[in-house]
């Protein structure tokens, strides 16, 4: 049984930590891989028309302000554009201005960009407003859509990319809560609901952004770069400075950001870490409402709320803070390469090698390159808020989690009865709780399991289904020990009744059904009707279909727990577990509902832990646990007939002798 | 409470959540929204006023220097055309030759590009600073806005009613308190920073070509009509796409926390496949509202862009022809006459700027409906009004001196369902009470009373004659401490716990308050002793050492009025005994009120009262109710088991 807890998480990684976490992220992705190559050629495509669209800019500044006659160009073209430069050429300037128009008005429709001064564009994306922490920030990232280029193209790449991003996270997180489910039910403890919630919600979109930049940018950064550059090269193989200059920013950004990896990695991590917390202190607040308004307690749940909350603030603004040092420290060097490519720039045309439309053309390609290039150095660093979030989900996704035995045994219909044998059971930190512990129980018998609070009687009745494993001996059902059978197979046979009742937000008869998913109407009244259910359920205008609202909040304890126990009836089980299930019931109720228990346990095996005498006394045997270790064991008769007996001492004591 | 208000209430339950406000979110409720927030603003209003000053000096430095460094470089630098005086000025290179076409030779054009980049680059240098460290400061200013509205919604939460709380899935509190209540930082960007800024600058571009000639700054402000229909056209659709994409998701969120809440259950009973395909299908409609609300959100900003750049287009067009043509500028000024490269460049950087600020304002007001939508939400929860509200001329409880008297008291859940009528019920200081009666039969709801977290339908609680409803809740709560039925413990450690409603108990009253409970002996027992953190061991406390945690916590309050519900369920005989023997001798001069079906308990107390039937049935000592032959307390003993002692 392992507890997850904060502080036994890694909350750091090392470099290498982080590169097999984001590895591990990129094969999630798996599933989807022909809807991704698909996404990689909309990508590729979409780098088109971004270097088509300085040539206009060009043109209008060349040859139609300045009118140079467009086959006679200070530079010549390659051979390659010549028929397109001759069809050109026989239009006047204010011809060849709306030939110009006409082309960018088709790119705009195509690719919602046109390039009056070469750059304005619209790209296809739905980033939606975002609050200023981690939590709110992720509903962009976990639906995110976006494209190179706008217009028809970028639509429909932006809506290819939001179907393949949500379809990977959806995936991720049905996997992840998939996970959840199989870990042992003592990992969670209801202080840590809003931990998961956190995790299920906000950390596990952070496989996009992981997934992308990992696998799109180094693809789509050096093709471009390339492609540019042997543009470039083409037209201004003569001042290859320029290039060399826009090459500068991949070092730049390389070297200003790497050693902040670790810090960006790390902030990320306490702002995902501080989020978590303000979420489980928000709904804890919130699942006990009732005790924080009956205990006055509205003033103290606030203070903690407003602590978090503004706790996860700060986080978030160390990781902005992070981003800016990064942006600051790469600043100079930056702003230093790209004054000297404008100045060299400036120099062509002033000496008459370059034209200005040149200058505007070579100044695009420029940021072009420099944007690819810094996407490129920064990619290490900008993947660690990912791996921050990606480490949080493979924490929970790596909880040993509960297994079927060894081959998956079906563990045939219990025909005789079940064996504890010498069964030691401790918590992790050591604390033991059953001792050596022995006991056996066959069809038709009712056994009671009585003894002070704290003596181990619901460890002991949660080995039966393996709710916890014993550290040493066995639990076996018709001799066959339950740790190598499969687990389903195993609790299909087994009814529990929980000491608190737990209800879920739907009707009545859907939770009762959930004890057999299958049971008929009648089965569903029948059971309602032996749990001293039904009796209240009809009087509710909507009987069996009233929805039971948040964790049965509208109903009192006691019709909850009987509610429990229908639940527990209707799924016929061959062995039945009771955990002080009667507490909260009236005494005539109880006496109604053991003498269902008797009946039921003719063909059965009941186990129940209970401290009322009305309940216990019916009891065929009764095992007095005390440290965990069976004190006395026998009839009600026969403990009583003990002289200082500890059974004894406990009728005495309860007023009824 | 009158059933009008009840009903009123259980209205306005039925609207959470469920769309019905969408109907009703126009424009005017969306600035009606942004109004109300302007009271968040309201402590930071210096920093916001400071944030804007600073973003607008800053950016009105640059618009003119803008025009300069453009027109330099392209007009003057490269096509080699004379500099302006001002320009040459600026530059700090020989006026006489730079204004005239034989000096301004190659060599000064390098030394005016030299002095041009070098300015650029350190002016880069120099603002980016301070561009950078004021969106810092917005930063901080909106997480501080948003941390007011998350407490504040958080306080309001906690003073609804538990009727209320029973109807809203905790899950969907919580992403009211992250997700939807975050929208609000947003805000200073949509009503003040995006059109302070958008605006001006697409009426500044406006009026600069307006300048240069006036037909296409009509043109440019003509791209207004087309874009306003569409806008609105385009923003009711998105906003119900909006809601039903936020509540989806705040749905998933009251999916997982549901789950894990009731994790064994589902695992007692294999409903794990269940749930999984619960989660998955409410996982993909989240997802799938998502995709129907980005979708249309980015096909409108493509339709507002496709108008934008029609417009744009033909704008540059008669722009190009007008520089053709070296047309004479509808206003001179600073020595510009003509049109030339270096102000055509700036007239189409000028019509980018106006696209860019255009497609700025269109966008955010795109997101502003998706703000709108989360703040509304927000506010939903907000104007929900409190049932139990104090009287403004409330007064304080000073103490309980003599009795606490229910008189005629009804109680009814809904209209239709009565739990209790005309109960009537006296307990005085220095006697415990006993409340016994079959399940359902309002015994806690008529606990609750007496906390005040409901009002009765009719009749009266009075403490020493005073009315309830006229006592301050906050006042009331201070002299009524209680021990829940289930026992709800806090992520916090054992000590924290016991002192949840009294922060400043000291530890020598903690230890008290424990030893009273029994709770002494396996507190010091555990390796952390009071500092053990329950959060990571809570499970390991079995139910009937919560319970008398439970226990404690009421006791250290040390109130006159005490409720134990069902104190002892879940405890052994031998510790039961302890705590009573320890609560008995404690509770001298208080009032203690015990919901039991214990028998052991019931015997100790001074009068039980048996509620049953709806009404409280009978009420008397033990002795005096087990006297009467056909008694139904009599029933109940006996059905228990117990014979008289």
């Amino acid at each position: 049984m392992t507890t997850p807890s904060p502080h036994q998480e890694n909350a750091d990684l090392d470099s290498g930590q982080t590169l097999r976490v984001i590895g591990r992220a990129l094969r999630f992705i798996e599933p989807f891989r022909g809807q991704f190559m698909v996404k990689v050629g909309l990508l590729l495509l979409s780098l088109l028309p971004m270097l088509m669209l300085p040539w206009p800019v060009k043109i209008i500044i060349d040859n139609v302000i300045e009118g140079h006659p467009i086959d006679e160009p200070i530079r010549p073209y390659p051979e390659l554009v010549a028929p397109l430069l001759n069809a050109l050429a026989a239009y006047s300037p204010s011809e060849l201005l709306f030939v110009v128009i006409a082309f960018q008005t088709t790119l705009f429709i195509l690719i919602g960009a046109f390039g009056t001064s070469g750059s304005e564009g619209e790209t296809a994306e739905s980033y939606l407003a975002s609050g200023y922490d981690t939590a709110s920030r992720t509903e962009n990232e976990a639906n995110a859509g976006f494209s190179l280029t706008g217009g028809l193209l970028g639509l429909f790449d932006f809506r290819w990319t939001m179907r393949l991003t949500q379809a990977l996270n959806h995936h991720y997180r049905t996997r992840l809560f998939d996970r959840i489910q199989t870990l042992p039910m003592t990992a969670f403890d209801d202080e840590r609901i809003g931990d998961a919630v956190y995790r299920v919600m906000y950390d596990t979109p952070s496989i996009t952004d992981a997934c992308y930049r990992m696998l799109l940018t180094p693809i789509a950064a050096p093709i471009h770069i390339l492609l540019t550059v042997t543009i470039l090269g083409a037209l201004y193989g003569d001042h290859p400075s320029l290039v060399y200059s826009a090459l500068a920013f991949l070092p730049i950004a390389l070297l200003s950001s790497l050693p902040l990896a670790g810090a960006a990695r790390r902030m990320s991590g306490r702002s995902r870490q501080a989020g978590a917390t303000a979420t489980a202190t928000a709904e804890e607040g919130m699942s006990n409402i009732l005790a924080v308004q009956s205990l006055g307690g509205e003033e103290r749940q606030r203070d903690r709320y407003e602590r978090d909350s503004w706790q996860s603030f700060s986080r978030y603004r160390d990781v902005f803070r992070i981003g800016i040092y990064t942006v600051l420290i790469a600043g100079l060097p930056s702003l230093a390469v790209g004054g000297y490519a404008y100045f060299v720039a400036i120099d062509g045309v002033i000496a008459g090698e370059l034209s200005r439309g040149d200058f505007g053309l070579l100044i695009t390609y420029f940021f072009q390159i420099m944007a690819s290039s810094q996407m490129l150095g920064a990619l290490w660093y900008r993947v660690q808020a990912s791996a921050a979030g990606l480490n949080r989900v493979f924490f929970l996704m790596d909880l040993p989690g509960e297994t079927d035995g060894p081959g998956g045994v079906e563990l045939p219909i219990l025909q005789q009865g079940v064996e504890v044998q010498n069964v030691e059971f401790r918590y992790p930190d050591g604390t033991p709780v059953l001792r050596d512990l022995s006991l056996k129980a066959h069809i038709g018998q009712m056994i009671a399991l009585v003894g002070p609070a704290g003596a181990g009687k619901t460890t002991l009745a949660y080995l039966l289904p393996r709710f916890v494993s014993p550290q040493r001996g066995r639990v076996r059902i018709d001799g066959q020990d339950i740790a190598s059978v499969r687990l389903g197979s195993l609790r299909d046979q087994i009814a529990f009744v929980f000491q608190e009742t737990v209800l879920f937000d739907a009707t009545i008869e859907e939770n009762i059904r959930l004890g057999k998913s299958d049971a008929s109407d009648a089965a569903v009244r029948e059971a309602a009707r032996r749990a001293g259910a039904a009796e209240f359920i009809e009087k509710l205008p909507q009987g069996y279909a009233t929805p039971l609202g948040r964790a049965g909040g509208k109903l009192s304890v006691g019709q909850r727990q009987r509610l429990s126990l229908a639940r527990a009836l209707v799924r016929d089980a061959r062995i039945l577990i009771l955990d002080e299930p009667t507490s909260a019931l009236d005494p005539e109720t109880e006496a109604r509902f053991v003498a269902t228990l008797r009946d039921l346990s003719q063909d059965r095996i009941v186990i129940i832990i209970a401290h009322r005498l009305s309940t216990v006394r019916t009891a065929d045997e009764i095992l007095f646990i005390e440290d965990g270790e069976i004190r006395e064991q026998g009839s009600h008769e026969a403990l009583l007939a003990l002289p200082q007996g500890a059974y004894r001492n406990f009728v005495e004591l309860q007023g009824g002798a | 409470m009158t059933s009008t208000s009840q009903d009123k209430d259980l209205q306005g339950l039925s609207r959470l959540g469920d769309g019905s406000r969408h109907d009703r979110l126009h424009l005017r409720l969306i600035l009606q929204i942004g109004l109300r927030c302007l009271h968040l603003l309201r402590p930071v209003r210096r920093h916001v006023l400071l944030l804007f000053a600073g973003f607008s000096g800053l950016s009105l430095l640059l618009l003119p220097i803008g025009l300069l460094f453009v027109d330099t470089l392209w007009t003057r630098v490269l096509q080699g055309n004379p500099m302006l005086e001002i320009e040459a000025w600026f530059f700090r290179v020989p006026i006489e030759a730079a204004t005239s076409s034989a000096g301004f030779d190659a060599e000064l054009r390098r030394e005016v590009a030299e002095k041009l980049i070098l300015w650029s680059v350190l002016l880069s240098a120099l603002l980016a600073p301070p561009f950078i460290g004021l969106y810092y400061y917005q930063i901080w200013i909106l997480q501080r806005v948003n941390q007011k509205l998350r407490v504040d919604l958080l306080s309001h939460f906690q003073s609804l009613s538990l009727r209320f709380h029973a109807e809203v899935a905790v899950g969907d509190a919580v992403y009211r308190l992250t997700q939807d209540s975050a929208m609000v930082t947003q805000l200073v960007q949509v009503l003040i920073l995006t059109p302070f800024t958008a605006i001006p600058q697409f009426l500044y571009s406006v009026v600069i070509i307006g300048l240069f000639a006036p037909m296409l700054g009509l043109v440019l402000l003509g791209v207004l009509v087309p874009s306003l229909a569409l806008g609105w056209w385009f923003s009711q659709r998105m906003r119900t796409r909006f809601r039903s994409a936020r509540e989806t998701n705040a749905a998933l969120t009251g999916r997982i926390q549901e789950t894990l809440a009731g994790i064994k259950v589902i695992k007692a009973y294999g409903a794990e496949p269940i749930e999984q395909a619960a989660f998955e299908g409410a996982s993909h409609r989240a997802f799938a509202t998502a995709f129907q609300a980005r979708n249309l959100y980015a096909v409108f900003g493509m339709t507002m862009f496709w108008t934008f750049g029609s417009f744009a287009l033909f704008i540059t067009a008669l722009g190009t022809i007008e520089v053709m043509k070296k047309t004479e500028l509808a206003a001179t000024a600073l020595g510009f006459t003509l049109w030339n490269l270096g102000l055509y460049n700036y007239f189409k950087a000028r019509l980018g700027g106006s696209v860019e600020s255009l497609k700025d304002l269109f966008r955010t007001w795109g997101r502003a409906q998706d703000i709108a939508i989360g703040l509304d939400r927000v506010f939903e929860v907000m104007d929900h009004e409190p049932e139990i509200l104090d009287d403004p001329d409330a007064i304080a409880l000073s103490g309980v001196q003599r009795e606490i008297s229910f008189q005629n008291v009804s109680f009814r859940y809904r209209t239709d369902r009565p739990v209790f009528e005309g109960v009537n019920l006296s307990a005085q200081i220095g006697t415990i009470t006993a409340i016994v009666g079959p399940t359902g039969s309002g015994k806690s709801t008529l606990m609750a009373l007496l906390l005040r977290l409901f009002d009765p339908s009719s009749g009266r609680v009075e403490i020493d004659g005073i009315d309830l409803k006229t006592i301050q809740t906050a006042s009331l709560r201070e002299h009524v401490s209680i021990a829940l039925q289930e026992n709800i413990l806090f992520g916090n450690t054992i000590r924290e716990n016991i002192r949840f409603a009294e922060p400043d108990a000291s530890d020598s009253a903690i230890q008290e308050a424990a030893r009273i409970a029994a709770a002494d002996g396996f507190i010091e027992d555990l390796p952390g002793g009071y500092d053990t953190l329950l959060g990571e061991r809570g499970s390991k406390l079995s139910t009937g050492q919560r319970q008398r945690l439970s226990i404690a916590r009421a006791i250290i309050k040390d109130t006159p009025i005490l409720i134990l519900d069902e104190p002892t369920a879940a405890l052994d005989a031998v510790t039961e005994q302890r705590v009573l023997q320890n609560l008995a001798e404690w509770g001298r001069n208080r009032a203690i009120f015990i919901i039991t079906h214990r028998l052991s308990t019931v015997r100790r107390a001074d009068q039980v009262a048996f509620l049953g039937g709806g009404t409280l049935a009978e009420i008397g000592s033990h002795e005096e109710l087990m006297a009467r032959s056909d008694g139904a307390y009599r029933a109940l003993v006996e059905a228990e088991g117990g014979a008289a002692p």
